[in-house]
């Protein structure tokens, strides 16, 4: 071989002008039903509280929740939801849930408030 | 007082990675009881490894209990994989069931030889010790009751209940529960009719706050596999039903099942215990989820 192209270059398009939404699809909460709907929440990194404190990271003004009902936590398997010793608990998919990872298209129940979990790419 | 009831591995026969199977996991069985920080693990199927990550995270020196259902390789191949047990200092007692029994412990070390795998069970750094369950099949660890009972499965199999403080957890896998069945033909005569399942198996799983059950069939599998060592997620909804059980985990997912066929069968053992007018809670074990089995299960 001599070093010879042997591939052609083709028009391309500059993709770094395209909005970035095309590309990724963030982790989202969708309420769905529950005062505090309709809503959607883009998930972070890190770990936040939920519940209807105001300190909470993700506050939830629904009065059934907890101040501090749960938390998010965002893992290396995925997102973690946990129960904070919540008054009326915390279920996925209509299980009572200390701790789940989440899945695309769980329901999360909080209080009378309905959340389904949408997985990002 | 918690029980908490964590599933690291629920699938039978053989980890089954893949999209079909990403919601309820494809490791094989692994469930840990953390009863009052007394950490007992029933089986060390493939979910064995990342309860291993887990626990190299917890601190000070483990002990953990270790209890096996038998030594087939959906429920042993992730021992070599569990971390804490090449860590000095870590403290395992694996169970054999009657007085004397040393099986698990020795088979364990069996699959650790060379033509298997490369480490050696006597390079294992950590404290490992085999014990037994005594001559009832009944011991008491750190105030948690365990209990023993002998299933219906090629080669045997044993099914444990845990008790503390009235909250009893149940681990029954690999169980052909059909196969017990006084009547084997009623299933198929009349398939509605709760079965005839026996006293003693109802008597081991009475009253239980959680039932993890093998449910590894549907109805329209069974048939080709009778013998095969699993049930009919149906008939595994009659136990609990008869026992009076609260809440049921379908343990031991066939592994050609996808998610939703996981779900269908939910559906259909739901539709069961409501037909025969339980209010039993139905769910499929799931890798990643967490319970309190000391809490009560519905909202309010
Ligand atoms: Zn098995
Ligand atoms: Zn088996």
């Amino acid at each position: 071989m001599d070093g010879k192209v042997i591939f052609a270059r083709t028009e391309m398009t500059d993709i770094s002008v395209l909005p970035q939404r095309l590309f990724t699809r963030p982790h989202l909460f969708q309420v769905v039903a529950g005062e505090a709907m309709p809503r959607n929440i883009t998930l972070g990194d890190g770990k936040v509280t939920i519940g209807r404190g105001s300190d909470c990271g993700m506050r939830l003004l629904s009065s059934d929740l907890s101040r501090k009902h749960a938390t998010l936590e965002r893992t290396r398997r995925g997102y973690l939801l946990s129960d904070l010793e919540s008054r009326n608990g915390v279920f996925v998919n209509e299980v009572r849930i200390e701790s789940a990872l989440l899945r695309d298209g769980d329901t999360i129940q909080l209080g009378n408030m309905q959340i389904v979990y949408h997985e990002g790419s | 007082m918690p029980v908490l009831v964590r599933f690291w591995g629920v699938r039978g026969s053989i980890p089954t990675p893949g999209r079909a199977t990403y919601r309820y996991g494809g490791n094989t069985a692994c469930v840990e009881l953390d009863v009052d920080g007394t950490t007992l693990v029933c089986d060390a199927g493939t979910g064995a490894r990342e309860l291993g990550v887990e626990l190299m995270g917890r601190k000070g020196p483990l002990h953990v209990h270790w209890f096996f259902s038998h030594m087939h390789w959906d429920h042993i191949q992730g021992f070599p994989f569990f971390t804490p047990v090449y860590v000095p200092g870590h403290r395992f007692t694996i169970y054999g069931t009657r007085d004397g029994d040393t099986r698990f412990a020795r088979l364990l070390s069996g699959q650790m030889r060379s033509a298997y795998f490369p480490v050696d069970f006597s390079e294992l750094r950590g404290n490992i010790e085999a014990a037994d369950l005594g001559p009832t099949m009944e011991r008491e660890i750190d105030g948690v009751t365990v209990r023993c009972f002998e299933q219906h499965h090629p080669g045997l199999s044993y099914g444990y209940a845990f008790e503390k403080d009235g909250v009893k957890v149940v681990y029954s896998t690999d169980n052909e529960i059909d196969m017990m069945l006084r009547d084997p033909e009623q299933p198929l005569r009349d398939p509605g009719a709760l079965r005839d399942v026996p006293a003693d198996l109802v008597d081991f799983c009475r009253d239980a706050a959680l039932l993890i059950c093998d449910a590894q069939y549907r109805d329209e599998d069974y048939p080709m596999r009778v013998g095969w060592g699993h049930p009919r997620a149906t008939t595994t909804v009659d136990l609990a039903i008869r026992a009076g059980v609260k809440q049921l985990a379908l343990f031991h997912h066939d592994p050609m099942h996808s998610d939703e066929e996981v779900e269908e069968l939910v559906a259909a053992c739901r539709a069961r215990a409501e037909a025969h007018g339980s209010d039993l809670f139905i769910f499929a074990a799931r890798e990643g989820f967490t319970l309190r089995a000391d809490l009560p299960h519905r909202p309010g």
